[in-house]
């Protein structure tokens, strides 16, 4: 790392795998994910929730719609919204 | 006690500036902001500073609980501002943030709408320099851009006032609601400045082409003024709800495909603005309060995130999520940091927006606007979606760019350090702000059901881009220009302007031929025949002139006495 | 005992000092006696301004001969006004003279500049002041022979061209009218104002007096260059020297438009007289046209003096706005931004002296970069052209203020639209000079140059001063305004 540092900004050097780069400690950090989201679902059975509207103190309805929200986001900005405003780069400046 | 308008002391304290070096320029930047602090601190509340012009009472120094807690993170914004941009040369944008901050601060506190618009403009006026620092030409002309539309703010919001003064025969500033023309315009005005719908694309063509350092000051200011002035003059206006819920979803489906990362910014500011929108629609005190704590949080973490960026850009001279990467390897204490700012616009338990975020969606559940609730929920998933992980993620780790820049330059850190710690200590400790809100607060963030619902929302939006990442469902970043509503004028305006200019030109040659030349004619032949010497060439101009006293004075005569007749 | 002569003085000095500088044929006499000619004559102005606010309308007798055999100097707030503003600008623009005219002339040719400079002066303030309808005949060929001699002295060849023009226009304006007097004249059997105001009102529907208005109205018209008879302008202020441009634009024109004034509303009778014509449209249609279409040619204009040229055109079209409404509002707009504009101009137009002083050059590109090189001159230029866009804090925002007003108070919404749609195009043309001299890097001749002397600073920066001034307070402004256009309207006189 110290090498590293002292080379100019922006100097390319060979690709050297971090922790975080290695495929089998992205999956389990992916899996230690998984688990957590598991527990928070389970702690709905816990704590006693006290939904104002109603609707809000379904099991799971938290996870759901941040989940749903999530991939309806992605997908649409992917597949609705691009193709129609995707450009290319210099778009506006002939 | 002194009393004086904090806002002039870093608008006046900016003069000197281009004259002082070195140490003595950084110790005179820090006090400014510090004195206008204490000062601030040291007011009651009520009305200081009054001068007379145009024959009104201008007052400039309204001190109440709502100009108060504006006033007091508009400081602590340019405090920051100023450690962030120690390291720059150019005079110019020191003079020019500071004058900046100084005219937002003035604005805060004016009493009347004549004050408030005189400082309304200079906030436009002088924060355009930040933008026409970058001296590139994309630069120049989004500053042009931004600069058109900040004063087209600025002439709606006279329009309105002038109606207003006319009706009411007073220039106070408050409520002011939107039964009346003038109002409506007001409104307009105030729009354009908080980027509402449609009237917002000023803020993501403008704020991605600053400067590294002018970024962050632009974030602080100029939106949260508007948002003053919409709860200052519109609370309660139900309209405002439904335009501030479009705008903190709209903005997101944009923000997940820009690939340029202070542009996503510019969007999650925008969807931020949405949330306070929201607020100040709904009217309530919890509501009111809401708003101006969110703006108030807003402002350290989303300034945190434009510096931490700007630190990128600074080192790296891009910021695009397609050229970064693995940063984190040399920049670990900006990656620490972005993440601090980005837990904290995610709302995350223990982080600033977390205990004022959560006020708006309460107070919104309160009155029964449910649907507004579900799209602020899904706005705030989104938000952590795009600001929470995209910006850090494309940054700071995703693929290795094989980039080993060098850390942030003291001052950066330093100013991300204190942004830091006050993102933090909000979030723990949200009682010192609840205590300058402008009413009264017995809202309690911290109940086990509401951290809980909270965590759930964000790791479960966690999972979907996991999910989304390792299926290789999420869009790519793409090299792109992602068309907004700049389109309209950028594109379709300017063909329209050749058109007309194409078509005026060539009906303009039209009708010279068939005018200008035959009088032309009319006047050689005239000359050939009467004048003395003959020389059409250089007669020939005056002589147009003479022919037109004629058609003039023939005119006036035919109009003259077809009256009497 | 002087307080008595003042209206006598506020002419004989300047006119007095021509000569004098004429006969000395040195240069730095003939510029002392100028300036002190011409800040006396400030000084006679003021002292002017202060009997009207005391004593109401002064009257003098010229020679100690009664009106209306003799002639009537007669003084109220409307010429006072003018007067001021004339002599005012004066008194700025005779002490920046000394450095571009050293440079440019030898000792006599100096001294010849200060003799034309002092005529013109007195020409303009005789015609201000005088309450005799063929001396402000005489005054202005005074005024107008000395200024195409002031044009002419321009280094540009294309000088003695425009000041051609410049004499061919003039006069035909000043023929027009002489006609429109004479017509008067015949119908009424007097010359005096005064009395012209007190016998037209019977036969002003009788055909010789329609004549007459129409010859004056277009007479008037070509000395104020109200498009589009404006014509002979660009030139005469782009080839000019920096002096005449600078104090035509601050003058001339002004006076102009204080005779049209003074016509319509004081001698033909007051704002009804004026609404009974079908002078409003025509003056409303002419104003909007001069603002757009010489806003539109300034825009495209690559030598800057040229570029500001066409902006007084489109300022003109301002102030013949607000009087097309004939209203107290439109009047007072129409008096305040004669004032405002007179002094932003002068000041731009002294400020590209400096620019020209160093540079030589009036080209666009020439002067890129040159921010850097002459930061206080281009400071001024900046100020003085936010108040040309009407910024706040400015005297241009109180001119647009009133004049938006104005037209609000005739519900012409539209109207209101097309002023700020001007202001946006001024923005354009000034923001084009800006983003040369500041945004780019400096050219060939921008190299080299340094900071105009102080000598000609200052006397800028007094204009500079008085826009902000006028920007923040405006008792002298439209405070004077206000109560002068409520005369008109009465034609109290």
């Amino acid at each position: 790392m110290r090498e590293e540092q002292l080379k100019p900004d922006n100097a390319a050097v060979p690709a050297q795998k971090g922790w975080l780069e290695r495929k089998e400690n992205v999956t389990k950090i992916a899996w230690a994910l998984y688990v957590v989201c598991a527990i928070l679902v389970l702690l709905d059975f816990l704590i006693h929730r006290h939904a104002e509207m109603g609707f809000d103190g379904n099991f799971g309805f938290y996870g759901a719609y941040g989940f749903i929200g999530s991939v309806f986001l992605v997908l649409v900005a992917k597949y609705g919204l691009r193709p129609i405003v995707k450009r290319s780069e210099d778009y506006y400046d002939d | 006690m002194i009393e004086f308008p904090p806002g002039l002391i870093l608008i006046l304290g900016a003069l000197p500036v281009p004259f002082l070096r070195g140490p003595v320029r950084t110790i005179w930047m820090l006090a400014l902001p510090v004195a206008a602090f204490v000062l601030l601190y040291s007011l009651p509340e009520g009305n200081h500073f009054a001068i007379s012009a145009f024959g009104q009472q201008l007052e400039l120094l309204r001190v109440d609980g709502l100009s108060k807690v504006f006033g007091y993170i508009f400081l602590i914004a340019i405090f920051l501002g100023v450690i962030y941009s120690l390291h720059v040369r150019a005079i110019e944008e020191h003079v020019s943030g500071l004058v900046y901050s100084g005219a937002a601060i003035g604005a805060v506190f004016a009493g009347d709408l004549v004050s408030l618009f005189v400082y309304w403009e200079l906030t436009a006026i002088s924060s355009v320099f930040l933008i026409l620092a970058s001296r590139t030409p994309e630069a120049l002309a989004a500053g042009m851009r931004y600069l058109i539309i900040q004063v087209g703010s600025g002439v709606l919001l006279l329009a309105g006032l002038i109606m207003i003064w006319h009706e009411t025969g007073s220039i106070a500033f408050e409520h002011i609601g939107i039964e009346s023309v003038g109002g409506v315009l007001i409104l307009l005005a105030f729009g354009i400045k908080a980027a509402f719908p449609l009237l917002h694309n000023w803020l993501q063509d403008a704020y991605p082409q600053a400067t590294p350092t002018g970024t962050v000051l632009l974030s602080a200011f100029t939106t949260k003024l508007a948002i003053y002035a919409l709860a200052r003059g519109y609370a309660g206006t139900e309209e405002l709800i439904w335009i501030g819920a479009v705008m903190a979803a709209f903005p997101i489906f944009f923000a997940v495909i820009e690939n340029d990362l202070r542009r996503v910014l510019a969007y999650s500011l925008n969807n931020q603005l949405g949330f306070m929108v929201v607020g100040i629609g709904i009217g309530t005190e919890l509501a009111l309060n809401g708003a101006a704590a969110h703006a108030f949080a807003h402002i350290i973490y989303k300034a945190l995130l434009f510096m931490s960026m700007g630190a990128v850009l600074h080192r790296t001279g891009t910021v695009l999520a397609s050229e970064l990467g693995g940063l984190y390897k040399s920049m670990p204490f900006t990656t620490v940091f972005c993440i601090i700012g980005a837990a904290s616009i995610s709302a995350f338990p223990l982080f600033s927006g977390f205990i004022s975020k959560s006020m708006i969606l309460s107070a919104a559940a309160h009155e029964g606007h449910y649907f507004v609730w579900g799209v602020l929920l899904f706005a705030s998933a989104g938000v952590f979606h795009h600001s929470g992980i995209k910006i850090p993620f494309f940054a700071f780790f995703a693929h290795d760019s094989g980039k080993r820049p060098k850390e942030a330059p003291l001052n950066m850190l330093i100013a991300m350090a204190l942004a830091s710690a006050l993102c933090i200590g909000i979030g723990v400790w949200p009682s010192a702000l609840y205590a300058i809100l402008p009413f009264h607060v017995d809202y309690v963030p911290y109940t086990d059901s509401h951290v809980l619902s909270q965590v759930q929302l964000l790791f479960f939006s966690a999972l979907a881009f996991t999910v989304l990442m390792r299926t290789g469902l999420y869009p790519p970043e793409l090299r792109s220009t992602n068309l907004d509503s700049d389109w309209l004028y950028r594109r379709v305006g300017r063909s329209i302007l050749q058109y007309c200019v194409q078509t005026v030109g060539s009906m303009h040659s039209g009708i010279y031929d068939l005018v200008v030349r035959r009088c032309k004619r009319f006047v050689e032949q005239l000359y050939r025949h009467h004048g003395p010497h003959g020389i059409i060439a250089r007669t020939w101009p005056t002589g147009s002139m003479v022919l037109w006293v004629a058609i003039l004075l023939v005119t006036y005569l035919a109009l003259y006495f077809i009256d009497i007749f | 005992m002087i307080a008595a002569h003042l209206p006598a003085l506020q002419v004989v000095i300047p006119l007095i000092a021509a000569p004098l500088c004429a006969i000395l044929r040195r240069g730095t006499a003939a510029w002392v006696i100028a300036v002190a000619a011409n800040w006396l004559a400030f000084a006679v102005s003021i002292g002017l301004l202060f009997r009207v606010l005391d004593e109401g309308v002064i009257s003098y007798a010229m020679g100690g001969w009664a009106p209306p055999i003799g002639i009537e100097y007669r003084v109220d707030l409307i010429n006072v006004f003018v007067l001021l503003v004339v002599s005012g600008v004066g008194a700025a623009i005779i002490p920046f003279a000394r450095k571009g005219t050293e440079a440019r002339f030898d000792s006599t040719n100096q001294a010849w500049f200060y003799t034309m400079y002092l005529l013109a002066l007195t020409g303009l303030l005789g015609v201000t002041i005088t309450g005799d309808a063929f001396n402000i005949f005489v005054f202005l060929e005074i005024s107008s022979l000395a200024s195409y001699v002031m044009i002419a002295m321009g280094r540009d060849k294309r000088a003695l061209t425009a000041a051609y023009q410049y004499l061919i226009m003039g006069t035909v304006g000043a023929t027009f009218i002489v006609i429109g007097i004479g017509l008067l004249w015949a119908m009424t059997g007097t010359l005096n104002l005064y009395d012209l105001a007190q016998r037209i009102p019977d036969i002003e529907n009788t055909r010789p007096v329609l004549a007459a208005l129409a010859f004056l109205t277009v007479g008037i018209s070509l000395k104020l260059a109200l498009f589009p008879l404006h014509l002979w302008l660009p030139n005469a202020y782009a080839y000019a020297p920096a002096v005449t441009s600078a104090f035509l634009a601050g003058t001339a024109t002004k006076v102009g438009i204080y005779l049209l004034l003074r016509f319509f509303f004081t001698v033909f009778g007051g704002g009804g007289f004026f609404l009974s014509t079908p002078l409003p449209e025509m003056f409303l249609v002419l104003s909007i046209v001069a603002i757009f279409a010489a806003s539109t040619v300034a825009l495209f204009q690559n030598n800057v003096k040229r570029m500001f040229a066409y902006s007084s055109v489109a300022q003109i079209g301002f102030i013949t706005l607000g009087i097309s409404y004939a209203t107290e509002t439109g009047l007072t707009a129409a008096l305040v931004h004669l004032m405002n504009h007179a002094i932003m101009k002068a000041g731009i137009f002294m400020l590209l002296g400096c620019v020209i002083y160093r540079l030589a050059s009036m080209r666009i590109d020439d002067m890129a970069g040159i921010g850097r090189k002459m930061p206080f001159t281009m400071a001024g230029i900046v100020i003085l052209g936010l108040s040309l866009i009407g910024a706040p804090g400015t005297s241009g925002f109180i001119s647009k203020f009133w004049l938006v007003l104005a037209a609000m108070e005739n519900g012409q919404w539209w109207l209101v639209a097309l002023i700020v749609i001007a202001s946006l195009i001024t923005m354009l043309y000034v923001g084009r000079l800006v983003e040369a001299a500041y945004f780019r890097e400096p050219s060939e001749k921008a190299k080299n140059v340094r900071e105009a002397p102080l000598a000609m600073l200052i006397p800028a920066y007094v204009l500079v001063a008085a826009t902000i001034y006028l920007g923040l307070d405006t008792t002298w402004s439209a405070g004077l305004a206000q109560d002068a256009a409520a005369s008109l309207l009465s034609a109290a006189y």
